[in-house]
């Protein structure tokens, strides 16, 4: 997967990575991917409701060693 | 004959996925009812102020310390045990581990945690006991600490909105994540977590087998466990339910709150409709008067606006901060700080100088059945429910409130 841009939310908690992602997804352009890490739980939820409610695309998430990946294209 | 294998599925079903918000919300209501009945329904604040009065006391600094020990204190002992109830669930599923946010965080994490303990202390109530708790209880108090709550969120997520833009760094910067439960070799996290339920049952057990009043702690122990186990696997929020309209626009959290508050105004209200609930020692009318404290209106609007801004700034109501506290998140620790730290400060100087400026009738102990009738007062909480769930649903989908 290509990612065009990465945010790191690492050591964040509710609602900052919320608020981070959506102010980059909207200064991204159409269909390009955003790869969002991140280290708060709530995040496995959160993420693809609001990519739900927005209509932006979930397209997969990953854990690496308690690091949450998850890869959002931009509607 | 029972197979290892559904042991196994049990325990995935509870701990694997998070819990829809609304089984949380009624699960933590039947507990709030049960605590109504065995001493005094939920709330928190009065917890951390016991807390760090005792910190104090240890300090030397009697003049905002307690004679009271953190280990007979109810509502400390509530507190205590919901991290880690919550700690031992977020052990279960994997979801621990130290998360140590950029500096700024933590710093606003302080921040927000002694707003929140000048809020609760000047408005007589958090969002727990004054509020979720304080609804149900018919309290008129409580629905003035709500609109505190919203313009105080409301305000408060401006700020951050513009922090973001303004001061992007704040939010930025080095983290840290320090034994994660997803890692290789972490299977004694979930050991630990048995462990502690073992210790806890043999606790509760020490204080059951005393007198009444350490039965009473006993059971609170117990309750305080699986408040925090339910908190952290639905992570019921408060905040979220008062910010997220404002928000993202979602209803889930603002429904997860209402769904509560209606079990727990059955259960409260036919409890102090009959003067059930620890009646022995009790006079119905002091079982009336559990949770309506002496804050309408002016008092709960400002110390609701205060508490508002602080949990906010934090991310965690009081209770909020104890479950995500347990999870790991080192800026919550820094909010529950602030919170102790704050409590008994802000009662000993700033409550007296909020009295001495308002009058009696702006903080007034007002129990909505002494003036609408329990019908009236029952018929009342639903329609703000009813408005609540209305406004939330219509917001939801159009959007019409909220930043993102």
């Amino acid at each position: 997967m290509q990612v065009d841009q990465t945010l790191d939310c690492k050591g964040l908690s509710c609602p900052m990575p919320i608020i981070k992602l959506a102010k980059t997804v909207k200064k991204m352009n159409s269909g390009e991917v955003l790869e969002l890490l991140g280290t708060d739980p709530g995040s496995k939820t959160d993420v693809p409701a609001w990519c739900e409610k927005t209509g932006n695309i979930f397209l997969e998430q990953a854990e690496d060693g308690g690091t949450f990946k998850f890869y959002i294209k931009k509607k | 004959m029972f197979k290892k294998g559904e042991l196994r599925e049990l325990f995935d079903s509870l701990f694997a996925k998070s819990w829809p918000m609304w089984i949380g919300g009624i699960l933590l209501a039947v507990l709030n009812i049960l605590l109504f009945v065995i001493k005094y329904p939920w709330g928190s604040s009065s917890g951390y102020t016991n807390i760090g009065q005792n910190l104090f006391q240890l300090l030397g600094i009697s003049s905002l310390g307690t004679n009271v020990p953190i280990n007979l204190h109810a509502v400390a002992l509530l507190n205590i045990f919901i991290v880690i109830g919550a700690f031992i669930s977020s052990l279960f599923s994997r979801e621990f581990s130290i998360k140590v946010a950029p500096a700024g965080e933590l710093v606003k994490g302080f921040i927000g945690g002694a707003l929140m303990a000048i809020g609760a202390t000047v408005g007589a109530g958090c969002t727990t006991g004054g509020f979720f708790t304080g609804v149900a209880a018919l309290s008129g108090g409580a629905l003035a600490l709500g609109v505190g709550f919203t313009i105080g969120t409301f305000v408060a997520l401006r700020y951050i909105l513009w922090e973001m833009e303004a001061l992007p760094n704040i939010s930025m910067g080095k983290s840290y994540t320090i034994l994660p439960g997803t890692a290789k070799k972490t299977g004694w996290q979930r050991w630990l977590g048995w462990i502690l339920i073992a210790a806890i049952l043999y606790l509760v057990s020490t204080y059951t087998s005393k007198g009444s009043a350490m039965k009473i702690i006993g059971w609170h122990v117990l309750i305080a466990l699986l408040l925090g186990m339910i908190l952290q696997r639905s992570r019921f929020c408060i905040v979220r339910a008062f910010r997220e309209p404002f928000m993202t626009g979602e209803a889930t959290a603002p429904v997860a709150v209402i769904v509560s508050i209606l079990v727990a105004v059955v259960g409260f209200t036919v409890f102090k409709y009959f003067g059930v609930g620890n009646a022995g020692e009790l006079a119905v009318r002091a079982i009336e008067m559990k949770a309506v404290y002496a804050n309408f209106w002016l008092r709960a609007l400002i110390g609701g606006f205060i508490f508002g801004l602080g949990m906010t700034i934090a991310g965690g109501c009081a209770v909020g901060t104890l479950w995500r506290a347990g999870e790991g998140h080192v800026k919550l620790w820094m909010s529950a700080l602030g919170f102790v730290i704050m409590a008994p400060i802000s009662r000993l100087f700033i409550v007296p100088a909020v009295k001495s400026i308002l009058p009696e009738s702006m903080r007034k102990m007002v129990f909505l059945p002494d003036i609408l009738g329990y019908t009236g007062a029952v018929v009342l909480v639903l329609l703000i429910l009813l408005l609540w769930y209305i406004f939330v649903k219509w917001n939801e989908k159009t959007g019409k409130f909220s930043a993102l």
